[in-house]
């Protein structure tokens, strides 16, 4: 009789192992298509043996608990390769919406100088023509307006940037404060489990958003995890977070301070939030520095060829460009010192038939500015760089989305779920179920049989 | 390796051959490899400086195409003055034979006079509104009828004009002498008076710009009187002073057949390659004043013709004679030039040519392998979508159905 009420157990325990198997199967499908699940095994283990008298037979199976599947070291690697990844992707998309402004077209930088030069030549034939003169005003007012658009999307590009600063600091603290909340949690289930389980998917989801805003180092510690930016910055240390904090600088742009308020902005090198900083802070002011400078020297040059000339009514020609005294902000300010076509000093002699000093303009296009590069190789060179820039950063996101798709890969041929896998376990989960069913069945039935014995049905 | 969902990889696949395919699709519709500066940054490097060298291509052939029609223009003008000139020197040497009758001399003078005025005429020629003969000075006629006195317009016996008057500071005044052929500019700076233009025009007889006699005077009439004192020297005079007014010739003192150079001997140039420029204009006074005076010689012939031994006749013909020759000379470098600038646009048609070869090749894709890139975009793109349509059904619970 007591062996009857032991398999019994047994078959109930078999019972209970194979529904709670076919529970994390069930999950697993559930989240076959959840961002950031791990899949779950059940953990069986073989449960003690029954010993009658000399004889000892098999306790049957318990089922332990649950274990998520995981692989911390390509985990690390995904969140690295995210940083990586965003942070191309910030350029990419700046430059992307920069380029445009130096492709070739009819109001491009070089195409307005050269404009200019061959309206400057055509005058040259005619210096007393009023449609030529008025030809080289209008070209003169395009290269300075192709100035103007070109500085207004580099520095309204940096000022988008300055807000992206400003959303990605305030998506960082709002993550390191929900990191900093699941810390507590998943302490405390390992403490009874093993595993984090779900609070744990849901925390490695977290920090995969965060790597994605900035480069981050996490450490595991008795309080959860620890998190640091790549300078060694805490965002979240158990279950507190440290916010960062943005202050405008005197140049107007959004400095990024720990928690101390120390200025870390530099240190800030990549994810979204470094990219970002990257580009305003040495991408556009760079290219913004030469597009000054050509703009300036350009401007300068060509005052100075005007000035030794004479206008159309014999006074001496004045300044062609209206540029500011220093190199910064030239190619946002530049415009036109002159409106009336008889101020284009094309004679050399007082006379309005002279073209004489025409041929002093044109040698603008053609002479070293004190950069040392033509205007035209000046402007050459800084499209060579915009194209680079973006090739570089499209390079980048490129190569690093296919790195990420191989680590996902492989991330998940160990943590992800496989519908053929669980189709699988689904069945032998059952087949399980309805073995241990059939045993407590059989067991009924020997007991049935056995309450019978010596009653009038028996006999 | 354990296989979970190949959704990822397949996405991924799908988006490049995608990607692939729209490239391939642009470049055909482009006829374009590069069509951002990302696509090849040293190609759109070098295609903002093949454009810049295009352009400068463009101009100089416009250049060209605007100052053809004007040299060829001068060198008809300057024909024409070749054809009056053998039709003098040809009316010279009839004349020059002693058998003619005082009217048959006085008739073929006034013939030769008439080859003068073509002469000039052709000289004042101009082409779109631009003199073609007066150097910088374009947009007058050149060579203007000269009288002995010209007075200015301020000044009355009421109010005489005052030596002591002080001139507008950076006006400028001219005396173009039609015996010398010199012009003399007296550009007012401050302090100048009207004692001052007195003075300097003194100067300039001095120094032989104006003819002797040739003065400046404050007139009975209160004007300022600018005049020589030969019947046959001719000046013309100009100011854009307001103390002096304008200046006119006065009444009944112009010279028969004496013309004054008004313009000046600057020159023009235009480019026409990236370091070849040419000349375009010749001034009036290179023409027919500097190196033989050509108006001065039929000058000559006339008034031998009309009041001249024979002697004085061949003198004056071989004179003009001369001047044809000279003329003639200075018609070379102009026919020269033309023909450089025939040449040139040619050459500048060839290197357009060359340039656009070189762009093409830059920033271009033929159309053979645009075609061949899409097809080959279309083919794998096709392979991709179906080899996702097969794979991503196939899961084990279909067969367990």
């Amino acid at each position: 009789m007591g062996s009857l009420t032991s398999s019994l157990s047994i078959a109930v325990q078999s019972l209970n192992a194979a529904s709670g198997a076919l529970q994390a199967t069930n999950n697993n499908i559930a989240n076959a298509n959840t961002p950031g699940y791990t899949r779950e095994i059940p953990i069986l283990q073989e449960a003690a043996p029954t010993t009658d008298g000399t004889l000892s037979v098999g306790g049957g199976v318990a089922l332990e608990g649950y274990q998520s599947v995981r692989d911390e070291l390509v985990t690390t690697q995904i969140q690295q390769e995210t940083t990586a990844q965003s942070g191309a992707n910030a350029q990419l998309a700046s430059m992307q919406q920069i380029e445009p402004t130096f492709t070739t077209s009819t109001q491009d930088i070089g195409t307005d100088m050269s404009a200019l030069f061959s309206s400057i030549s055509n005058l040259s034939t005619d210096p007393t023509s009023s449609s030529s003169r008025t030809a080289v005003l209008t070209a003169g007012q395009n290269l300075a307006t192709a100035f103007n658009t070109a500085s207004n999307t580099l520095t309204s590009q940096q000022t988008g940037l300055n807000t992206q600063v400003t959303q990605d600091v305030s998506q960082i603290n709002q993550l390191t404060q929900q990191i900093a909340a699941l810390n507590p949690q998943i302490v405390a289930i390992k403490g009874t489990v093993q595993d984090g389980g779900t609070l744990e998917d849901q925390q490695n989801q977290l920090v995969l958003k965060l790597s994605a805003l900035t480069s981050v180092s996490v450490t595991q510690s008795s309080n959860g995890i620890t998190l640091s930016t790549g300078n060694g910055t805490p965002l979240v240390v158990g279950s507190q977070s440290f916010a960062l904090q943005t202050t405008t600088a005197s140049n107007g742009m959004t400095d990024v301070l720990d928690q101390y308020g120390a200025n870390i902005t530099s240190s800030l090198t990549s994810g979204d939030l470094g990219g970002t900083i990257q580009t305003r802070d040495t991408t556009i002011p760079g290219l913004l520095t030469q597009l000054d400078t050509l703009a300036n020297q350009f401007g300068t040059a060509f005052n100075a060829a005007q000035a030794t000339g004479y206008d159309q009514n014999g006074n001496a020609g004045q300044n062609f460009f209206t540029i500011p005294a220093t190199v910064a902000g030239s190619a946002g300010s530049i415009s036109m010192a002159i409106t009336n076509t008889s101020q284009i000093a094309a004679s050399s002699d007082g006379t309005s038939g002279s073209n004489g000093n025409l041929v002093n303009l044109s040698a603008v296009q053609t002479a070293a500015l004190p950069s040392g590069q033509t205007p035209v190789n000046a402007y050459a060179n800084l499209v060579y760089q915009v194209g680079s820039l973006t090739s570089s950063a499209n390079a980048e996101s490129t190569a690093t989305t296919s790195s990420l798709l191989q680590l996902n890969d492989q991330l998940n041929s160990v943590s992800g779920v496989s519908i053929d896998q669980e189709s699988a376990n689904l069945i032998t989960y059952q087949t399980a179920y309805e073995a241990a069913a059939r045993v407590v069945t059989t067991i009924q039935a020997m007991f049935t049989v056995t309450l019978a014995m010596g009653t009038a049905a028996a006999e | 390796m354990r296989v979970t969902s190949m959704l990822p990889d397949v996405q991924y696949q799908m988006q490049q051959s995608q990607q692939a395919l729209a490239t391939a699709t642009e470049q055909v519709s482009t006829g374009l490899r590069v069509n951002q500066l990302s696509d090849d940054p040293a190609a759109s490097a070098n295609m903002v400086l093949s454009l810049g060298v295009s352009a400068n291509v463009d101009a100089y052939t416009s250049n060209i195409s605007s100052a053809l029609p004007q040299m060829q223009t001068a060198d008809a003008s300057i024909s024409s003055m070749v054809t009056s000139l053998n039709t003098a020197v040809t009316l010279g040497t009839q004349g020059a034979t002693g058998t003619n009758s005082a009217a048959n001399t006085q008739a073929i003078a006034a013939q030769v006079a008439g080859e003068l005025t073509s002469v000039i005429s052709q000289a004042n020629t101009s082409f779109q509104g631009v003199f073609l003969f007066g150097g910088t000075e374009s947009t007058t006629p050149p060579f203007v009828a000269a009288s002995t006195t010209y007075t200015s317009s301020k000044g009355s016996i009421a109010l005489p004009l005052a030596s002591s008057a002080g001139l507008t500071n950076g006006s400028v005044t001219t005396v173009s002498d039609a015996t010398t052929g010199d012009t003399f500019t007296f550009k007012a700076t401050g302090g100048d008076t009207v004692a001052s233009l007195i003075t300097a025009i003194g100067n300039a007889v001095s120094a032989g710009t104006l003819s002797a006699g040739t003065t400046a005077t404050i007139n009975a009439s209160g004007q300022l009187s600018i005049g020589t004192n030969n019947a046959a020297d001719g000046i013309v005079v100009s100011t854009n002073d307001s103390v002096l007014g304008s200046m006119s010739a006065a009444s009944g003192t112009a010279v028969a057949n004496a013309y004054a150079y008004v313009g000046n001997s600057n020159v023009n140039s235009v480019q026409i390659g990236e370091s070849m420029s040419v000349p375009t204009n010749l001034p009036g006074s290179q023409l027919l004043i500097s190196g033989a005076n050509v108006i001065g010689s039929l000058n000559g012939l006339i008034t031998a013709l009309q009041s001249g031994t024979t002697a004085q006749i061949g003198a004056a013909t071989t004179a003009v004679s001369a001047a044809l020759n000279y003329v003639t000379q200075r018609r070379v470098p102009l026919d020269n030039t033309i023909s450089q600038l025939n040449a040139e646009d040619t050459s500048l048609s060839s290197e357009k040519l060359t340039l656009t070869t070189q762009q093409t090749a830059l920033v271009g894709i033929s159309l053979a392998d645009a075609a061949t890139n899409l097809s080959q975009a279309t083919l794998d793109n096709s392979a991709v979508l179906a080899a996702a349509a097969k794979i991503m059904p196939q899961t084990l619970l279909q067969y367990l159905q």
